[in-house]
């Protein structure tokens, strides 16, 4: 039985397009800067720094959105992980690139509307978002506010500090967004990953119910009432 | 007491001659403010100045030359008004003589074997002399004396102080002058040919008192002066500058006879003749550099000198537009439709930044430490008039030192300009103008040729320097040689908030030898006893074989290319001449490369650097690698500002100047990269790509 599980709604899937494309412009804007002569795509340095300058505000306000979003509507918990994702749950992932998916194996966890980010994932948001996404916006803004704010941005270190940390910073970021993207191809077929991020639906072979047992979780009342066994007609 | 009825008759007249008075204010206003225009493609004519009174031109004993017949004492003459002493104890008068405090010396990275910050105690790369130490007790401690700087370097250094009084402030010619010692740098002077140390004879000489005229007179004749003092006719000197005035005519015993139309019949000189005024630049020029309000021929060298600061960094203040120039033949100058210098064009003369301290119409009114933006009651004319401040107002950039108590004085950029008004294109001003000298931006290029290099390690068959130019393609005393101008060097310098700025410069590098065991540089006398064997019957040096063997090409001679260190051997040749014949015991040689800051030649905005990634990009203007010679030697000391640093690179097109060690504490986005960032960047980078494609390659070949 094929089913298309709906898994983003529309209000996410702009938010992430939206980071998207505000992170990818940063990137581009920040290579531009660091590498003025091959990325000179943006005319002047100066115009790419005001690209990047705006681009990197929206990127925060936005994530802020995300963030008063996932805390209200108690959607936080796709990104907290549990215990089990940083052990079984983060090597089963691993096991299944690295061996699993080249034998056809299924995914050990797959996505649904409740669950939409595997063990790897989880622990990936919870370093970028706690820990590279503020690292760069703190040396960003530092080093957007050096004409502002001219004795904390010496205090920091200067120029000769936050520049280099910002750039291994993006480098970073640039590596995560090579992965992220290679790791679309990853769903049932190469474009059923993107194609939900487009549409909100993934195309799965499974039902919900089939994908909480084999999450090894309780179903949910709706799914085990829809599972349960049909009594044997008395004969 | 009434009035009687005069005054009420006299208020029409009063009313009339005041009417007539405002009309002849008016006129005058708009035929000054006509002669301030700027005339066509020149620079406004400067403001009408009052006359300086009429004077008598007293000698010695205070009597008028016209009865005397001898030579004008400035110190009488001038002197009779103003504070004599009071202006002479500046510096350029005292070149640095009474600047002897050790810890100050130090405190400005001056090496111990410099006696003091200016010309007068410091050694420079250029003449490779050294001016002699007090207290000496042997002959091979002998260098450059008193006497024989006057010679050389008293053209410029205009009288006063070091020509007038002994290192004990005793009067040259006095009864309580004379020499300590047998040594006594004051008294005696080095033969240039034999080497002996001959005593000098102040009473034949006289002395040099302060040259006023040379500043002060239009029409100062520097040559004739020049020719004075190198001929040890100091008495005579300030005479010799009014050569052109009309005023003297040279006689026939080196002396000056007075011109008598040129005096009134009260024994004063006519106004028109003299013409004392403010400094004009062409009188700066005759000793700082090339210098002129609308000059469309260059003549960088006068009375067989090269200007100083024409010759050091290439700059010309000239309002005239670079593409009108005439001669000498300026490279692409069709297409320099600007003047050589902004601020000549707009009419500035030298004195309206380096003033007069104490010039009440010139001096800076304000206290920054204060935080006061005027300063009420700082000065009184009749004051300024009196002892007029000759420590005019000066900048902190290298190689200059002198005067250390008063650096960055004068009138800087942001005292007249407002930059953050007029950078609109500019984003993070305020960064930018912390870390870049305004000159960085506005100083693009030189236009004109500078030296590169002069090297005293190595001698020419003339005895002396091997000098090298940027610039120009051709010698600098050849009409048809084309000018072609050069790229300046950066280099951080302290500025007056004690922020170090990135700031443009020329560079002369100088290749020398060092006495270790003295702790000094070897003097060129003794480099020069290295070298040569004699003289011949010309008088001209003679190579010693050794020199030849290790310096000369298949033709036998030493020429420029020859005459340079680009082999071990030839160091240790003239290692071990200088320790066999000049009793060096330890020689060292060292290259030093010394910048000459630039802050004329000065481009306006169109012609200014506005394009971000001139400095922000891998090859920023401000990593410029500057050529510093034909060929240097590698593994030697490389001095830089007083101390070791690693400015020297040793390319594939010849040494070049490598500011990185300057520069590591500026971080130029676009252009400093931090190689384990890049390194641990780049490999995440390319782990993740190939990551993505090795993983994708095997689930397409699996078939998954």
């Amino acid at each position: 039985m094929d089913t298309r599980q709906p898994l983003y709604a529309l209000h996410e899937r702009v938010w992430h397009w939206l980071q998207a494309g505000a992170l990818l412009l940063l990137i581009l804007t920040g290579f531009a800067l660091h590498y003025p002569i091959g990325f000179g795509l943006f005319g002047s340095l100066a115009r790419a720094v005001s690209w990047h300058s705006w681009i990197g505000l929206f990127l925060v306000l936005n994530a802020f959105l995300g963030l008063f979003y996932h805390l209200t509507a108690d959607k936080f918990h796709h990104y907290l992980p549990k215990m089990d994702d940083f052990t079984g749950g983060a090597i089963r992932q691993v096991r299944f690139y690295l061996y699993g998916i080249f034998k056809g194996e299924p995914h050990p966890f797959e996505l649904d509307a409740r669950h939409k980010l595997n063990p790897l994932q989880k622990l990936t948001y919870l370093a970028l978002l706690n820990v590279l996404l503020p690292f760069q916006v703190v040396t960003g803004v530092l080093m957007w506010g050096a004409d502002r704010w001219p004795d904390l941005f010496a205090k920091m270190g200067g120029a000769r500090t936050l520049g280099p940390a910002h750039a291994l910073g993006a480098f970073l970021f640039t590596a995560f967004l090579i992965v992220h993207l290679y790791l679309t191809t990853t769903g049932e077929t190469p474009l059923s990953l993107l194609r939900a991020m487009i549409t909100g639906c993934e195309a799965s072979g499974r039902t919900e119910a089939q994908l909480d047992l084999a999450r090894g979780e309780e179903p949910s009342p709706e799914v085990q009432e829809e599972i349960a066994p049909t009594p044997a007609p008395d004969v | 007491m009434f009035r009687d009825g005069k005054d009420s008759l006299k208020r029409p007249r009063i009313k009339t001659v005041g009417a007539v008075l405002l009309a002849l204010a008016g006129t005058l206003g708009v035929a000054f403010a006509i002669l301030g225009q700027s005339s066509p493609g020149g620079p406004p004519n400067p403001p009408a100045r009052l006359p300086h009174p009429a004077i008598p031109l007293l000698d010695e004993h205070g009597v008028n030359v016209l009865k005397s017949a001898g030579p004008i004492s400035t110190r009488k003459t001038c002197g009779d008004c103003h504070d004599y002493d009071f202006i002479a104890d500046s510096f350029h008068f005292q070149q640095g003589r009474t600047e002897t405090d050790r810890k100050l010396l130090t405190a400005h990275g001056i090496a111990e074997y410099n006696t003091s910050p200016g010309m007068y105690g410091k050694f420079s790369i250029l003449p490779n002399r050294q001016l002699t130490h007090l207290g000496i007790t042997k002959p091979e401690d002998f260098d450059l004396s008193t006497p024989e700087w006057l010679t050389k370097c008293g053209v410029c250094h205009t009288g006063g102080g070091i020509s007038e009084f002994d290192s004990e402030n005793r009067k040259y010619g006095t009864a309580e002058a004379s020499q300590t010692s047998p040594l006594d740098r004051d008294y005696n002077i080095r033969d240039a040919k034999t080497g002996q140390i001959l005593p000098w004879d102040w009473n034949k000489s006289g002395t040099a008192e302060a040259d006023c005229f040379l500043c002060h007179v239009p029409k100062a004749d520097r040559g004739a002066r020049k020719e004075a003092m190198a001929k040890g006719n100091f008495r005579w000197a300030s005479n010799a500058t009014l050569s052109e005035s009309g005023i003297v005519t040279k006689d026939e015993k080196g002396g000056f006879a007075y011109t008598a139309s040129a005096f009134k019949e009260d024994g004063t000189v006519k106004q028109e003749v003299l013409a004392i005024s403010d400094p004009t630049i062409e009188n700066c020029a005759q000793c700082h550099g090339f210098t002129a309000r609308n000059a469309t021929v260059i003549k960088p060298i006068q009375h067989a000198d090269i200007l100083r600061g024409t010759e050091k960094a290439g700059w010309i203040y000239n309002g005239a537009k670079i593409s009108d120039t005439t001669s000498p033949i300026i490279a692409g100058r069709e297409k320099m439709d600007f003047p050589w210098d902004a601020h000549a064009a707009k009419g500035l003369i030298c004195i309206d930044c380096h003033f007069s301290p104490n010039n009440p119409g010139r001096m800076i009114q304000s206290d920054s430490e204060k935080n006061l933006r005027y300063k009420p009651g700082q000065n009184d004319i009749a004051v300024y008039l009196k002892r007029p401040d000759h420590n005019f107002a000066r900048g902190n950039i290298p190689p200059e030192t002198v005067n250390m108590t008063r650096h960055d004085t004068m009138r800087g950029c942001a005292d007249c300009h407002e930059p953050e008004k007029g950078h609109a294109f500019l984003p993070y001003k305020s960064l930018h103008f912390k870390a870049l000298a305004c000159q960085t931006c506005h100083i693009p290029a030189v236009h004109f040729w500078a030296y590169r290099s002069d090297e005293w390690g190595a001698l020419m068959d003339t005895g002396t320097s091997r000098i090298t130019f940027r610039g120009i393609e051709g010698d600098i005393v050849d009409p048809s040689s084309v000018v072609t101008g050069y790229l300046p060097a950066y280099i951080p310098t302290k500025d007056a908030d004690g922020r170090l700025r990135i700031r443009p410069t020329n560079l002369i590098t100088g290749v020398y030898w060092f006495d270790k065991e003295k702790g000094r540089p070897v003097f060129t006398w003794q480099v020069q006893r290295a070298f040569f064997s004699g003289r011949d019957a010309e008088g001209a040096p003679i190579y010693r074989p050794e020199v030849l063997k290790a310096f000369a090409d298949k033709d036998g001679f030493i020429d420029r290319p020859q005459a340079v260190y680009d082999r071990p051997e030839k160091i240790a040749v003239v290692r071990g001449l200088l320790q066999k014949f000049a009793g060096v015991t330890d020689p060292e040689l060292r290259v030093e490369v010394a910048p000459w800051a630039m802050s004329h030649s000065i481009a306006g905005k169109d012609q200014a650097v506005k394009t971000c990634t001139a400095c922000h990009q891998r090859d920023s203007m401000l990593r410029r690698p500057l050529d510093l010679d034909d060929a240097l030697p590698d593994g030697v000391p490389v001095y830089y500002r007083g101390s070791q640093h690693a400015v020297v690179h040793h390319g594939k097109a010849g040494p070049v100047f490598d500011n990185r060690e300057l520069l590591a504490g500026y971080y130029l986005v676009g252009h400093t990269r931090v190689a384990w960032i890049e390194w641990t960047g780049w490999l995440t980078v390319i782990g993740a790509v190939l990551f993505s494609l090795v993983h994708g390659a095997l689930r397409i070949f699996g078939g998954k």
